[in-house]
């Protein structure tokens, strides 16, 4: 009697499942919720480990363009009202993960834009979607995410490379030309390093140490500090994210290091400040100019707005995120569709052409073949303790 | 010269943390015969809880530390109290599957309670201290010295006192020291008050050279495995020797070898070692 109950408990189970999934299926790609209809806006990133700060962040962008859309009503293609709706999973940095995530997103969400903040796992989702149809919204600044061809990817940040040759020419004038390499141990890192190194040396420079480091693995970093110092370098290249970034410069000028710094642009200026203490201990640092430091006309504004909400500083990540997000619903609006990826992807030149002045909070000027946003580059280094737009 | 120097002073310093670490990795497998994997999370946790103190109720370094590892150590006891003693019939695996929860949980927690960024802790000693152009900074002198101190501490009390010598007998054998009277509950929530007490102590010393945040453990406590597997698991004195091999190893590794290659160097001399010693440098012969 108990077998029969059971089978017969698990017989309405299923059945209440299998109700439950065609009951979802049957939504199609813009869900409609109380008369209005709803575009879900994909995101899968970092949100615990180590890099969980870094993905919160850029998450932090996103959803705050969603919510400030939403509050203003939703935005009108084709006659609709269309509201945004946002699903984030985390992905822990894993590649992998990202790639589970974004089938989750399609499947479930039929998401037509999925955001991912890091190179590996925008890579992963490159693989197919194409096939599955979504546009990703990289926020990455590796040039092997757009040099690859993918159709449906929008890369937020400046190429990198960008940054490679203004960072040499400040730092060999105003240092010298040794450099020594303290890289974090990314495949990222690994790529900055391969690009600049050369071209520091092409330039008359001289690198005399090389070594990567694993901020997930150190405790320390007087060791390979010292070992990088020991040559006598004039500049030392660090980087990763902000934080440990800037635990390995104040070690080097514990250590007696009076060179400069090039900061790779992972890590932030404004954000390595709170763990020096002050600007001093990153004398001559040339890196991304600081978001709060930018000189565009929309800059302070949405400042405010940032640390009211999230009571925190606005930083790249945040910015760049919350502009792309702009920049996908103006697409939209001037595709005429929500859903027709390739469209939206067409129309991506007049998206960014249509952003409101309040959200040109980077000199934004169009969008490059290959899906990289044209961005202005302007780098900040630090004089006199303090940071200076470099033009 | 100078520069062999200023390695050894290095190795010194982050051997001195690698051991505190392995020191309570060690106790704790005495009474659960597992690595207790969620050591790294109780290391992380002493050092936000040292952190919190020092921050929101704006304690003295010193008296936050003491306050983080009465905590830490608090909360070794409730771990053996509600998981490990409930499982001390079960087989060992439940005992791995519970420590990998235990370091979960711990870890969603302080991403919870403290958020993911990550936090400075600045302690009252960052001077700079330049003796014969070596670079010391007061802050690592601390760890080198507190790290003997606590090491001394620990050895007189397992050696001396009655409490410290029921620890060993237990770690010898659980039956044995029953059979002679040993409260073996007690013992085993001391130990586990102890292991997270050095984990805190580690954590406290350790964090105003690097950084606080949820994923700190992972850094120390592979080590801590390699070694006590180095030194002999259980073993007090393998735990210490082996900390400061790995430490050493490390930093000369990378000074005369190569830096990219430093981890390798502390896992070759692992297997030599294991090669010429398969139980480990002090390991006891019955296990």
């Amino acid at each position: 009697m108990k077998k029969l109950f059971l089978v017969f408990m698990l017989l309405v189970v299923t059945a209440l499942v299998g109700c439950n999934k065609s009951e979802n299926t049957s939504s199609s790609g813009s869900e409609k919720d109380k008369g209005n209809h709803v575009v879900n806006i994909g995101y899968s990133g970092p949100l615990s480990g180590a890099a969980a700060l870094y993905g919160k962040r850029t998450l932090n962008g996103v959803e705050m363009a969603i919510n400030e859309i939403n509050d203003g009503g939703g935005f009108e293609v084709n006659g609709k009202k269309y509201t945004l709706n946002l699903v984030a999973l985390d992905d822990k940095y894993l590649p992998n993960e990202t790639g589970a995530n974004a089938k989750r997103l399609i499947q479930e969400h039929k998401t037509p834009i999925i955001f991912s903040p890091h190179s590996g796992g925008i890579m992963a989702l490159q693989v197919f979607n194409e096939q599955d149809n979504f546009i990703i919204g990289a926020y990455t600044s590796e040039p092997a995410v757009t040099d690859s061809g993918n159709a449906l990817t929008v890369r937020f940040p400046p190429n990198y490379e960008g940054y490679i040759e203004p960072f040499i020419t400040y730092e060999m004038e105003r240092f010298g030309k040794k450099i020594a390499a303290l890289p974090t141990a990314s495949q990222y890192g690994k790529d900055w390093t391969e690009a600049l190194l050369p071209a520091w040396e092409k330039k008359g420079g001289e690198v005399v140490y090389n070594s990567s480091i694993d901020f997930a693995k150190e405790t320390d970093f007087f060791t390979i500090v010292t070992n990088a110092l020991k040559e006598k370098p004039d500049v030392l290249f660090i980087g990763g994210a902000s934080e440990p970034t800037a635990k390995v410069a104040k070690q080097a000028r514990e250590l007696g290091f009076k060179g400069g710094f090039i900061i790779m642009d992972q890590a932030k200026l404004d954000q390595m400040m709170p763990i020096t203490g002050s600007y001093e201990a990153l004398e001559g640092s040339i890196g991304v100019l600081p978001l709060i430091d930018s000189d565009q006309e929309a800059i302070p504004a949405f400042a405010e707005k940032y640390k009211k909400l999230y009571k925190e500083d606005a930083s790249s990540e945040v910015g760049l995120n919350y502009l792309g997000m702009y920049a996908f619903v103006e697409s939209m609006k001037a595709a005429k569709s929500v859903d027709d990826v390739k469209a939206i992807r067409e129309h991506m030149e007049d998206g960014v052409k249509n952003l409101g002045n309040e959200q040109k909070i980077y000199a934004i000027n169009s969008i490059d073949e290959d899906g990289g946003f044209d961005i202005t580059i302007v780098t900040g280094a630090v004089e006199d303790g303090k940071v200076v737009p470099i033009h | 010269m100078e520069i062999l120097l200023q390695q050894l002073f290095n190795s010194l310093t982050i051997g001195s943390v690698y051991s505190l670490v392995a020191l309570g990795l060690t106790l704790v497998y005495g009474i659960l015969h597992i690595p207790n994997f969620a050591h790294g999370a109780l290391y992380m946790m002493g050092g936000y809880i040292t952190l919190t103190m020092m921050t929101a109720f704006g304690f003295n370094y010193w008296v936050a530390m003491f306050v983080s590892i009465l905590v830490v150590g608090l909360i070794g006891v409730l771990l053996e109290r509600f998981v490990f003693r409930l499982l001390r019939e079960a087989p060992p695996l439940h005992d791995k599957i519970a420590a990998i929860g235990i370091l979960l949980f711990l870890e969603a927690f302080a991403q919870f309670v403290w958020g993911a960024d990550f936090q400075t802790m600045t302690s009252p000693y960052g001077q700079v201290v330049t003796i014969m152009g070596l670079t010391f900074t007061m802050q690592r002198l601390l760890i080198i010295v507190s790290a003997i101190v606590v090491m001394i501490l620990l050895y007189l009390f397992l050696k001396k006192t009655f409490t410290g010598a029921s620890i060993i007998a237990m770690s010898q054998s659980r039956e044995g020291a029953s059979l002679v009277g040993i409260n073996i509950n007690k013992v085993a929530m001391l130990t586990f008050m102890i292991s997270g007490g050095l984990a805190a102590i580690a954590a406290s010393l350790a964090s105003p050279i690097n950084l606080v945040f949820p994923g700190m453990g992972h850094l120390v406590i592979l080590k801590a495995f390699v070694i006590i597997i180095l030194g002999g698991m259980g073993s007090i004195p393998g735990a210490i020797v082996g900390g400061y091999i790995l430490g050493f190893s490390e930093s000369l590794g990378a000074t005369y070898i190569s830096n990219d290659y430093k981890d390798i160097i502390a896992f070759v001399l692992l297997v030599i070692i294991l090669t010429v010693k398969p139980t480990g440098l002090f390991a006891k012969g019955e296990r």
